[in-house]
């Protein structure tokens, strides 16, 4: 096995291609994290690259933290996290499962159904009067039952759970197993990279959601981590009427604090990649066949 | 031509249950689903065709016929804005499409796991970030005295606001949307990557192939089937032209070539208050979005046996 | 990654506009004005029926428990999280005598909740919302279709405090009716002309001083004082001015243009409705901006400027002048100059003429009634009067001072008969902006069903410079050009609002071209040919004909 000279040079350009866009891309959060932690005054005249944090200074953090409401909005989320995602995993599997199998007569029926609601919709109210008479106004599965399968994911499943190969399935028919067998025992395992990234898509949707609470969850009480800090956000960016003495603080305080919310806000779910790419492996089942 | 029996609809729909009918079983909940929260409201979308009163309800309020259609299309800028959705998403769909693929591959190409690790992500990062920082940095960066006209000027050419030029809109949306999104795009290729056969790469190894020459033969056909789907669902969205970013990048000298659909209906939507009229816009946008899906997804099966159905 | 986009279409759509539209109510301003001529003479106008209600005492002896449903305050988002919390809401109960049960919708998702509880039915007693501005045919449409009550008779029998305040200021009975004569809401009033000003050009007196330069006041003065700023102060955009959501926004406002007898939107000259843009003054006005941005005395981004950029102008000293608040603005930015430069100040500066002497013929001002903050009593409603009764409190002796200034001894005390903040909330020991401190025991400082008084003002703008500003930017004609707070009909608004888009965006291009130079001066002449294709003449026609009505209320 050679190691050509071209393939060094490629792969040399790879790396420094990847190289630099690493860079570019882990700027706005270098920007984000600093600006966070830096004095307010000192951000708001600035202009330019920022490659340290102006001053110091964790009064953002301590106004959004102050907010008891930020607690119950992780406890909320969490919440919704939990259920939510296993709630859309197992009903996108199912319908992942169906639709990818072959000779099912109404197969193609389902597939058209699915996608027509890709493209048409009744809008906020027709959808609100329905959870509303299924009693789910006022509860946080408000925000998980209603979308419990995104079309996308579900067609990216399915096409997924279409490149296992037939002859998997069909020795284990013969050996007398089910669907829910199938399902689980293989067709699942064999495509874990892709139900992975299903769990990150799935998690990241539920993790970023306020429009939905904000219109059937009434209860402050229950508002998700987004919708509060959202208020937080619009509260201190407003320029409504302030003037006065300590009024400059509380302006430029607010400069601080939608970055502070950001990264309160997009640094747990940042933190969930590492760990779905531990599935990232490489298909190694996909040898058995052959034995 | 049907061998044998079984050539009547009733016969092939005993035949097709009795054999399936645990699949029809577990597709209970996900039709379920569909039923209740996409199909039983979907009458809504009839608001279109009325003059929306919140008070009436939606089968109350009074029937306008294509009234908001008309108004639509007779607009001053009805073309303006067309060419301009479209053409965004077709440099989107040159451009834009490929790159998170390309990365993919590239990252997949890496043997060192820990920078693979790395890139994958950092290069994801700034999907989190919210759009009206990532915007206030393009911003920052391309006004007259900022980052990227500083360079610029070092090679001789001109400071120039660029966000005040027409010509460069379309440059500058598409490339801060392959900064911001290339990373979480290429997630879902990177674990359609995962899927393909090592031992094809063995056997090619063995052949004396080229590490280019592994990414065109087996690499690229092995991910196939996901880059189908992804750019027939693309092409569905065509119309689709966010107006979040659009908002807050454009500006009236640039209305030319960066005023969309979405955009002008949001301005509208600060004068009056049609939900009516932009429900019009988008059943518009949602009927040509599913013919184009229906054309892409023949020209996929043809080209490649991909498809949706 | 292309989800459900097309759901999220129209919904993003509103929830965003509503988020702009709250912004925008509070700071700038649309076409909305005071009362035309200032003849006293009431006569026409229909004041309620002359049999006054009995008057409530209050608190008021009722067993009756009554729902209220408005937003939070915005300044206390972080602060408080209900109106159960809130002193002021509290201590309205108790000083009424009526218990209320609140419901609040999430900051800024007020139209979007309030259409889908319309929607559903389910509605309360009393609802707050600027029923004027952001509901679709406007009041009159929310009363014929019956959801809330046309409170004439509610008014007549049970406010007498708001009866009598209306019959005592005819041109705010005008503004707080519908042009069919219904009462449909408790209104915010803003009881003195001071209150209604607080936008005007801005600029660095200190660098005036420094430069042995006199306060501007003619369009050759403002040019040669921005030259200066540029030449000897190094100022990079000596004039620097918000460009979103429209080019130069405050232009609609007047300032500088108004010195070439025009404004940015639809005004009264001498009796006929004109629009600014179609004049020749605006010509002159772009080609005098036009010639400024060619010498680099205008922000070179000024096409997407921004607040957060006008705010680095300002306090890196890039800027020496901008149109914009006496309470955002000045009091948001001189902490920030002057802990650079102590010296640094911001004064208010008057809008610019033409010729020395000339008085600026169009300013900012807002109309009495502010939209915002009035309460409505649905039309389902079984506690009308108790309603309408407690609602009448704010227009009391006693409601007027409690609303704007609070209980005495906590949030005020009487220094020779002037109501005195005390340090509770201009010094707030747990550190609350005095915005903030203010909106836990007062509503004197956000709209609200109340008439505001103007000794809250006085101090809320701590800053001898703002004090002035207001007043320097009062002095202007504005009164005889700005057009009151007419309303359209239903279907008129609805081609109105067609033509307006495409209007507005022509508008918006022409301006920005010409004085960036994309094209030249002349093109002006093209642009007035495109107005009339859009149907600019209509828009005036629907103007007047909405005047007309209005005048005749």
């Amino acid at each position: 096995m050679k190691n050509s000279y071209s393939d060094k040079v490629f792969v040399g350009i790879i790396h420094a291609v990847l190289l630099a866009l690493v860079i570019i891309t882990l700027y706005p959060m270098i920007y984000v994290t600093f600006a966070s932690i830096s004095d307010a005054a000192q951000l708001i005249t600035y202009k330019g690259f920022l490659y340290k944090p102006l001053g110091f200074s964790v009064e953002a953090y301590k106004s959004v933290f102050h907010n008891p409401a930020i607690l119950k909005g992780y406890r909320n989320t969490l919440f919704i996290l939990v259920f939510g995602v296993t709630t859309n995993l197992i009903v996108t599997a199912l319908g992942a499962y169906v639709l990818s199998r072959r000779n099912v007569m109404w197969n193609k029926v389902f597939i058209f159904m699915v996608v027509l609601t890709m493209f048409f919709s009744g809008g906020l109210i027709p959808l609100y009067l329905v959870v509303k008479q299924v009693g789910l106004i006022d509860s946080l599965w408000a925000t998980i039952l209603p979308f419990t399968v995104n079309t996308f994911n579900l067609i990216i499943m399915r096409t997924a759970f279409m490149t296992v190969p037939e002859s998997l399935e069909e020795s284990a028919k013969i050996d007398g197993a089910n669907h829910f067998t199938i399902l689980f025992r293989i067709i699942i395992p064999l495509s874990m990279p892709v139900i992975a990234v299903m769990i990150l898509y799935y998690a990241v949707e539920k993790w970023n959601g306020w429009f939905y609470a904000s219109i059937f969850i009434k209860e402050r009480e229950l508002y998700p981590l987004q919708l509060t800090l959202r208020e937080i956000l619009i509260a201190n960016n407003t320029d409504a009427m302030s003037s006065g003495a300590n009024a400059a603080d509380q302006f430029q305080i607010g400069e601080t604090i939608k970055y502070a919310t950001i990264m309160v806000a997009s640094v747990p779910i940042l933190v969930l990649y590492p760990f779905v790419q531990k599935y990232f492996v490489k298909g190694v089942m996909i040898g058995a066949v052959k034995g | 031509m049907r061998k044998g029996t079984d050539a009547t609809f009733t016969a092939r729909f005993k035949r097709d249950f009795v054999l399936n009918k645990y699949l029809y079983l577990m597709m209970v909940p996900v039709l379920a689903y569909y039923v209740t929260f996409h199909y039983a409201p979907m009458y809504g979308a009839i608001i279109a065709f009325k003059e929306y009163a919140p008070m009436k309800g939606i089968l109350g309020s009074d029937w306008v016929g294509l009234d908001n259609f008309k108004a639509f299309f007779g607009s001053y800028y009805f073309w303006r804005i067309l060419k301009n959705t479209v053409l965004i998403s077709l440099y989107s769909l040159c451009f834009e499409f490929p790159a998170p693929i390309i990365l993919a591959i590239l990252i997949n190409e890496l043997t060192n796991k820990r920078f693979q690790r790395f890139v994958q992500t950092v290069t994801y990062m700034p999907y989190f970030i919210s759009l009206v920082v990532i915007c206030g940095m393009i911003k920052d960066f391309t006004n007259s005295g900022g980052v990227i006209n500083t360079l610029f000027t070092y090679f001789g050419a001109n400071d120039t606001a660029m966000l005040q030029k027409p010509e460069l809109f379309r440059s500058i949306y598409i490339l801060s949307e392959i900064w911001q999104k290339i990373g979480w795009e290429s997630i879902i290729y990177l674990a359609a990557l995962m899927s393909i056969d090592q031992e094809q790469y063995e056997a090619a190894r063995i052949d004396g192939a080229s590490r280019w020459k592994q990414i065109w033969h087996i690499t690229l056909p092995g991910i196939l089937p996901t880059i189908s789907i992804m750019f027939i669902l693309r092409v569905g969205n065509l119309l689709n032209v966010g107006w979040e970013k659009i908002i807050l990048l454009y500006n009236p000298s640039t209305y030319d070539t960066a005023d969309v659909i979405s955009s002008f209906v949001y301005r509208k939507g600060l004068l009056e208050f049609g939900w009516s009229y932009s429900s019009a816009v988008g059943l518009f946008n949602s009927v040509i979005n599913l013919l184009l899906l229906i054309a892409a997804n023949r020209l996929s099966r043809k080209m490649s046996e991909n498809s949706l159905w | 990654m292309k989800k459900n986009r097309k759901k999220l279409f129209s919904m993003l759509v509103f929830t965003s506009l509503m988020g702009i539209m709250t912004v925008a109510c509070s700071s700038n301003t649309t076409n909305t004005a005071s009362s035309g001529s200032a003849s006293p003479a009431a006569g026409g106008t229909t004041a309620p029926s002359a049999s006054a209600g009995a008057a409530t005492t209050y608190p008021m002896k009722t067993d009756k428990s009554l729902t209220y449903w408005g937003e939070l305050p915005g300044n206390l988002t972080g602060v408080k999280a209900a109106h159960a919390d809130i002193p002021f809401f509290q201590d309205w109960q108790k000083k009424t005598g009526v218990p209320l049960k609140f419901t609040a919708p999430p900051t800024n998702q007020t139209t979007q909740t309030l259409n889908v509880m319309l929607a559903s039915g389910e509605l309360p007693d009393m609802i707050e919302y600027n029923w004027l501005g952001d509901f679709p045919g406007g009041p009159e449409k929310a009363i014929k279709d019956g959801y809330i009550l046309k409170l004439n008779d509610a008014i007549d029998k049970y406010a007498p405090n708001l009866k009598k305040y209306l019959k005592e200021h005819p041109e705010i009975d005008k503004q707080v009716k519908t042009d069919n004569g219904s009462y449909y809401a408790f209104p915010f009033i803003r009881g003195d002309d001071y209150l209604r000003v607080y936008q005007g050009p801005i600029i660095r007196k200190d660098w005036l001083d420094d430069l042995g330069l006199p306060v501007p006041e003619t369009i050759d003065d403002w040019y040669t004082t921005l030259k200066a700023f540029k030449e000897k102060k190094g100022a990079t955009a000596a004039l620097s001015v918000v460009s979103v959501p429209r080019p130069f926004n405050e232009l609609t406002n007047g300032a500088f243009a108004g010195a070439f007898g025009v404004t940015r939107d639809f005004y009264i000259d001498n009796g006929t409705i004109k629009f600014g843009p179609a004049e020749k003054g605006y010509k002159d006005f772009l080609a005098t901006f036009h010639k400024w941005y060619e010498e680099g005395l205008i922000d070179k981004n000024f096409a997407t400027a921004d607040g957060k950029a006008l705010d680095a102008n300002i306090a890196s000293g890039a800027t020496g002048v901008t149109v914009n608040n006496a309470g955002g603005g000045i009091g948001k930015w001189q902490p920030l100059i002057t802990a650079k430069d102590p010296k640094a100040t911001l004064i208010g500066a008057p809008y610019p003429v033409l010729k020395k002497g000339d008085i600026a013929m169009y300013s900012q001002k807002d109309p009495a009634n502010a939209p915002g903050g009035s309460v409505a009593i649905t039309a389902k409603s079984k506690n009308v009067e108790v309603a309408a009764k407690l609602l009448d409190y704010g227009y009391s002796d006693d409601g007027r001072m409690f609303f704007n200034f609070g209980t005495e001894g906590v949030s005020y005390k009487n220094e020779n008969g002037y109501p005195k903040y005390t340090d509770l909330v201009m010094k707030n020991p747990d550190k609350l902006a005095p915005a903030q401190a203010l909106s836990l025991y007062i509503r004197g400082n956000y709209n609200g069903p109340f008439v505001q008084d103007k000794r809250y003002v006085e101090q809320y703008l701590a800053m001898q410079t703002q004090r002035d500003a207001v007043s320097t930017w009062s002095k202007t004609d504005v009164d005889k050009h700005k057009l009151p707070p007419i309303t359209a009909t239903p279907e008129e608004s609805t081609e109105l609002a067609k033509i307006m888009t495409d209007l507005n965006t022509l508008v918006d291009e022409m301006t920005l071209k010409i004085i960036l130079g994309t094209e030249p001066v002349d093109s002006f002449d093209k642009y007035i040919e495109k107005f009339k294709s859009v149907k600019l003449d209509r828009a005036i026609e629907i103007k007047k004909a909405s005047l007309d009505r209005y005048n005749k209320r």
